[in-house]
């Protein structure tokens, strides 16, 4: 994922960002082989602040490599997640591991359509003109709020 | 079930927050695109999150059980909702392994699913043990949320000590009065000739020697012992336990008391027995397959409890240490409270034998000067304290390496010295 911003900057901006892109591949083996989830996000941070940085340099209009991008992220997360998952050996079904590959497929080409529906609406709403800040608040409002109502531990029932 | 996040949770959420403040602050909507999908899957994930109410039962093949012996159990795992992933961890207590199944098992239930994991468990001690404690862990397909719990039902699983062959025992030196396996020194009706005497009015004709008739020219009759029963008291000492390299002392006498009580009670004597340690147990002699239940249960119970109280043998009932029995002492010899008992005992006239279970193979000579003469030292205070108990008429041999067998002919060997000595 790393590569896609990397490939596209100038020569100054490819050294600084393979630099980067060592550190964040090197922080996610880190995560795999010492058994921290908490640094997987780090790692996937890491790659997309080459991108978001790539983004701030180049200043283009919409890049439409963003749904690629927002898909490869999250399918490098959920694999990281996966593997770790995995750490702990437990004899399972015969076929789980082929269904789970199958779902974090299905959640790779899932999150290609909705950002690839986002970048459309996207560029549709820069066209009419209406306020991106307002809908960028929101967003980021409805998704504290989830984590805080969700993350709230519920007694045990019974 | 208690509700969890998992560490998806706070890494999407952390992401999806990062990609929204660096859209705001770098003005770029491909950023809001990025963490587009992470907070969606946060939000779905925790929408369609549900409890999925999972239920087990356990079920063992049989309460009772040898050590060494295999044992079923069957663990049954119901979902009212579906489960993506479930994992199973049986947590198994000391002294117990799994021969078939893996203690961390992970299955998917549908709805109202039920399956059921079959285990193979031996018990590797003797002991009452807690078999059944479960941690579940559920998660849906999407793995933000979990569900966590620790399965309730237990069963208790009581395993005996593994039996030993023993073909001959220390006899008693006093009988009872009931019919048993034991040639009585007394004279009466019985097989086990005894002498012979003149003929009185109301003997038995059939008990009359001929032969010796004719050589003393006037009637003379049998005399015979009679087969009796015993009073026999295992005298367990759970004073203190030497252990090394998974085998201990302790463990070892109960097998012996295990093996022991069997085979007297088998011959109809009549077995109680008595704990003497940080917990004082005792059980009164009887006679039969109950009585061996009841030993084998009490002994299973078995442990060294801490305790720097003085113990002498006062504080056991009068009706434990019946008259004329054979206390039959398992012991380290170790602790002074117990050997000091067994002097007590002898000194009351009670027949003492004593079985020592070697504790020297657990013990290390030590690296330093100081602590292999200190080891030297306690070998012969243990040389002493023998030669102290077989001066008092208790007979003693020292079990380590050679079988049961050998050792009760060692303390028959030495019993029947003593009797020759009295007499």
């Amino acid at each position: 994922m790393a590569a896609v911003p990397v490939a596209r900057g100038d020569a100054t901006f490819q050294a600084a960002a393979a630099r980067v892109a060592a550190v964040a591949f090197l922080v996610l083996v880190a995560a795999l082989v010492l058994g921290r989830p908490s640094l997987v996000p780090v790692a996937v941070a890491l790659a997309g602040g080459i991108y978001a940085l790539e983004l701030a340099i180049d200043d283009a209009p919409l890049d439409v490599a963003a749904p690629v991008v927002a898909a490869g992220l999250l399918l490098a997360a959920e694999l990281a997640y996966w593997s770790l998952d995995e750490r702990e050996r437990a004899a399972g079904d015969p076929g789980q591991g082929l269904r789970r590959a199958a779902f974090v497929a299905l959640l790779g080409v899932a999150s290609l359509l909705v950002a690839g529906v986002l970048l459309a609406l996207v560029d549709d709403v820069r066209a009419r003109g209406l306020a991106l800040d307002l809908v960028g608040a929101v967003a980021a409002a409805t998704v504290l709020v989830t984590v805080l109502v969700t993350a709230r531990r519920e007694p045990p029932q019974g | 079930m208690t509700r969890t996040g998992g560490p998806r949770l706070i890494g999407y959420s952390a992401l999806a927050a990062l990609g929204l403040v660096g859209a705001l602050a770098l003005r770029r909507p491909e950023l809001a695109i990025l963490a587009a999908p992470f907070a969606l899957l946060v939000v779905v994930g925790t929408r369609e999150a549900r409890d999925p109410e999972v239920e087990l039962e356990l079920a063992i093949a049989d309460e009772r059980t040898l050590e060494g012996s295999d044992l079923d159990l069957l663990v049954t795992i119901r979902a009212r909702r579906p489960v993506d992933r479930l994992e199973l961890l049986l947590e198994l207590p000391r002294h117990v392994e799994v021969v078939t199944g893996d203690t961390v098992r992970s299955v998917g239930l549908r709805a109202g699913e039920e399956r059921e994991l079959e285990y193979t468990l031996r018990c590797t001690r003797w002991g009452v043990h807690e078999l059944g404690r479960t941690r579940i862990r559920a998660r849906d397909r999407f793995r933000i949320v979990g569900w966590e719990a620790r399965g309730a039902e237990t069963k208790k699983v009581k395993a005996y000590p593994s039996p030993l062959t023993l073909r001959r025992l220390v006899p008693p030196v006093e009988t009872q009065a009931f019919a048993g396996s034991e040639v009585a020194r007394v004279k009466g009706e019985g097989v086990e000739y005894a002498d012979i005497r003149d003929f009185v009015p109301g003997d038995r004709v059939r008990s009359i020697n001929w032969r010796a008739s004719a050589r003393r020219q006037s009637l003379v009759v049998n005399e015979r012992h009679p087969e009796r029963n015993a009073d026999v008291v295992l005298f367990v000492d759970s004073f203190v336990d030497v252990r090394s390299g998974g085998r201990s002392v302790l463990e070892d006498a109960v097998r012996a008391a295990g093996a022991l009580a069997t085979h007297y009670l088998a011959r109809r004597d009549r077995v109680g027995l008595v704990g003497f340690g940080g917990v004082l147990r005792w059980l009164q002699p009887g006679m039969g397959s109950t009585q061996r239940y009841r030993l084998v249960e009490t002994m299973i119970e078995t442990g060294v409890e801490p305790t720097y109280t003085w113990r002498d043998v006062n504080v056991i009932p009068a009706r434990v240490l019946p008259p004329a029995s054979l206390v039959l002492a398992l012991s380290p010899l170790v602790d002074p409270r117990f050997v000091a008992a067994l002097e007590d005992l002898r000194g009351r006239r009670f027949d003492v034998a004593v079985v020592e279970v070697d504790p020297i193979p657990h013990v290390e000579p030590g690296r330093t000067d100081v602590e292999r003469s200190a080891y030297r030292l306690w070998l012969l205070e243990r040389e002493v304290l023998r030669y102290r108990l077989e001066r008092l008429g208790v007979g003693i041999a020292t079990w380590g390496d050679r079988d049961l067998e050998t050792v009760l002919e060692e303390v028959r060997t030495f019993r029947r010295s003593t009797r020759l000595a009295r007499a």
